[in-house]
């Protein structure tokens, strides 16, 4: 009976040293969770990261927030509860999605910021950024230049949740407010989006026909600022600015419809955010809580030396 | 319970459950979230008119850079400039004399003493970071948020503006003989010195 329960235990460790064996030799499972997959942005930026954890030995899925901080909640939940070791994220919401970093911290689980920030510097491992206020300090100027310091404009504003959003506009506003006879007649929100960029421009333009210039806080809204002039009749008479580097912008200023944009670069924000989660797993603690990424002004002067998202 | 009541109580808690899911701020309040206690201002004025003066020994004489640049340019980026941010866009903190070849409605072109290279002085368009960022001397993480890093480039910059550049304007003209020091942003993936600006933290006119 001894002999018998000296097998069974010499078994029962045989097996569960196998077991463990097999787990550690799983690769960690990385999550990427995205405010929304319904911009060709967000989507290189998810795609851009899953391909480094990838490259880095990291089985990894992305989640789409929809721009919905409720639904982020969600994935936050899923992520920690079904073993996920890192969360390279996206916030959708600066304040509100503070509660979900929060919780994977709680969780052991590192959180790595890109490109959109949360407003708190204890949660997340570390946040790379895009430096949107200096890039749109940068198309201020241009702005200011290319309307020669003086016309009627309309700032397009993002989701106001989001510090993206204000940081470009006060960016942008910290150069042009400087010149008196540049008069902004309208700033609304159209939300990133180029439907409602659209909309939003031909209400716009019916109190305002005259308008010069349009700030546009992203490109997708840029896109719809241009789609509103072109059937008002209005394209090529009054300027479109953009923030981004979207394919679709980057072309449209090389054939002269749409005047400039910030470049991003979501693909060094990505890889960044992955290659600190690999840094993380091996034992580096010591990340910078907050790390800006340039943003590189494109004119119809430099245009050929960029793609969509970045550099040739 | 008969079936008003229960109606009414439904509606009780729909009206509840919308009045706290949905609310209107205006943008203006939006505008003022992130802006904290720090006094970017009184610390804007510090660095310009106390820090700088005290780091001229660091900053590298503009002839040395521009000959630096042209004979080993990753090693001059690597040497001599800064960045918080990731990126090819640096700042380097220069000093050096040159005299005035023409004023210009939004810079002051001068040649340089030594290589007699032409250089632009801003005097309208002075934004950005180059002056916060150029010494290396103020780090990202020494602040809560990037709004108070902002406010800190906003401050030199209106400081300048209107310290540094009204008696210099007012003064300066062709043939004038100038000693500066100031920063400059440099793209190392697009190098273009000739199509750069010098934000200049300090201008005297020697004659």
């Amino acid at each position: 009976m001894r002999k018998l329960s000296v097998w069974l235990l010499l078994i029962v460790m045989i097996v569960g040293c196998k077991n463990q064996a097999n787990n550690t030799s799983q690769p960690k499972k990385v999550a990427i969770i995205v405010s929304t997959l319904n911009n060709p942005w967000f989507v290189f930026l998810a795609q851009t990261a899953a391909a480094k954890a990838k490259e880095l030995g990291y089985d990894s899925r992305i989640f789409d927030s929809q721009n919905n901080t409720a639904l982020e909640t969600d994935h936050f939940e899923n992520a920690i509860a079904t073993g996920y070791k890192a969360i390279l994220f996206n916030p959708t919401d600066a304040n509100g999605s503070i509660v979900n970093v929060n919780k994977a911290k709680a969780a052991g689980v590192p959180v790595f910021c890109m490109d959109r920030e949360v407003n708190s510097t204890d949660g997340a491992t570390s946040q790379i950024l895009s430096d949107s206020y200096s890039g749109s300090a940068d198309v201020g100027k241009y702005f200011v230049q290319t309307m020669h310091k003086t016309g009627k404009y309309v700032e397009l504003l993002g989701l106001v949740s989001d510090n993206n959003t204000w940081n470009r506009s006060k960016g942008f506003h910290s150069v042009v407010d400087f010149y008196p006879a540049l008069k902004m007649v309208a700033q609304q929100s159209a939300e990133f989006d180029q439907n409602k960029a659209m909309e939003v421009t031909e209400s716009i333009l019916q109190a305002h026909p005259d308008i010069n210039g349009i700030f546009c806080g992203n490109d997708a809204m840029a896109l719809g600022a241009y789609q509103a002039l072109v059937a008002a009749g209005k394209a090529g008479k009054v300027k479109v600015f953009g923030f981004d580097g979207a394919a679709d912008v980057v072309q449209s200023i090389r054939d002269g419809k749409i005047t400039a944009t910030g470049m991003q670069f979501p693909k060094i924000m990505a890889q960044t955010a992955a290659i600190y989660a690999d840094e993380y797993f091996k034992g580096k603690r010591d990340f910078p809580r907050k790390i800006p990424v340039s943003v590189e002004l494109v004119t119809a002067h430099n245009v050929n030396d960029y793609i969509a998202f970045g550099k040739k | 319970m008969n079936k008003t009541l229960k109606c009414i109580l439904w509606m009780v808690v729909l009206v509840f459950i919308g009045y706290k899911s949905i609310y209107f701020k205006k943008l203006h309040s939006m505008k003022a979230v992130n802006t904290g206690n720090f006094n970017a201002a009184a610390y804007a004025s510090n660095y310009l008119n106390i820090t700088l003066p005290g780091l001229m020994g660091k900053a590298i004489p503009v002839d040395r850079l521009l000959a630096d640049l042209q004979s080993a340019p990753q090693k001059t980026f690597d040497t001599y400039s800064n960045a918080l941010d990731i990126g090819t866009i640096r700042f380097f903190w220069v000093k050096g004399r040159g005299r005035v070849v023409s004023v210009n409605e939004e810079n002051v072109t001068l040649q340089t003493d030594s290589m007699h290279a032409i250089i632009n002085i801003a005097t309208e368009y002075v934004f950005g970071n180059a002056v916060r960022d150029a010494t290396g001397l103020i780090h990202i993480n020494d602040f809560g948020s990037t709004a108070d890093l902002n406010n800190i480039s906003a401050e030199i910059n209106k400081l300048i503006r209107r310290q540094v550049l009204p008696p210099f304007k007012a003064k300066a003209k062709k043939g004038d003989e100038i000693e500066f020091s100031g920063a400059v942003e440099l793209n190392s993936a697009h190098l273009d010195v000739a199509g750069s600006e010098f934000i200049p933290v300090s201008l005297k006119i020697m004659r």
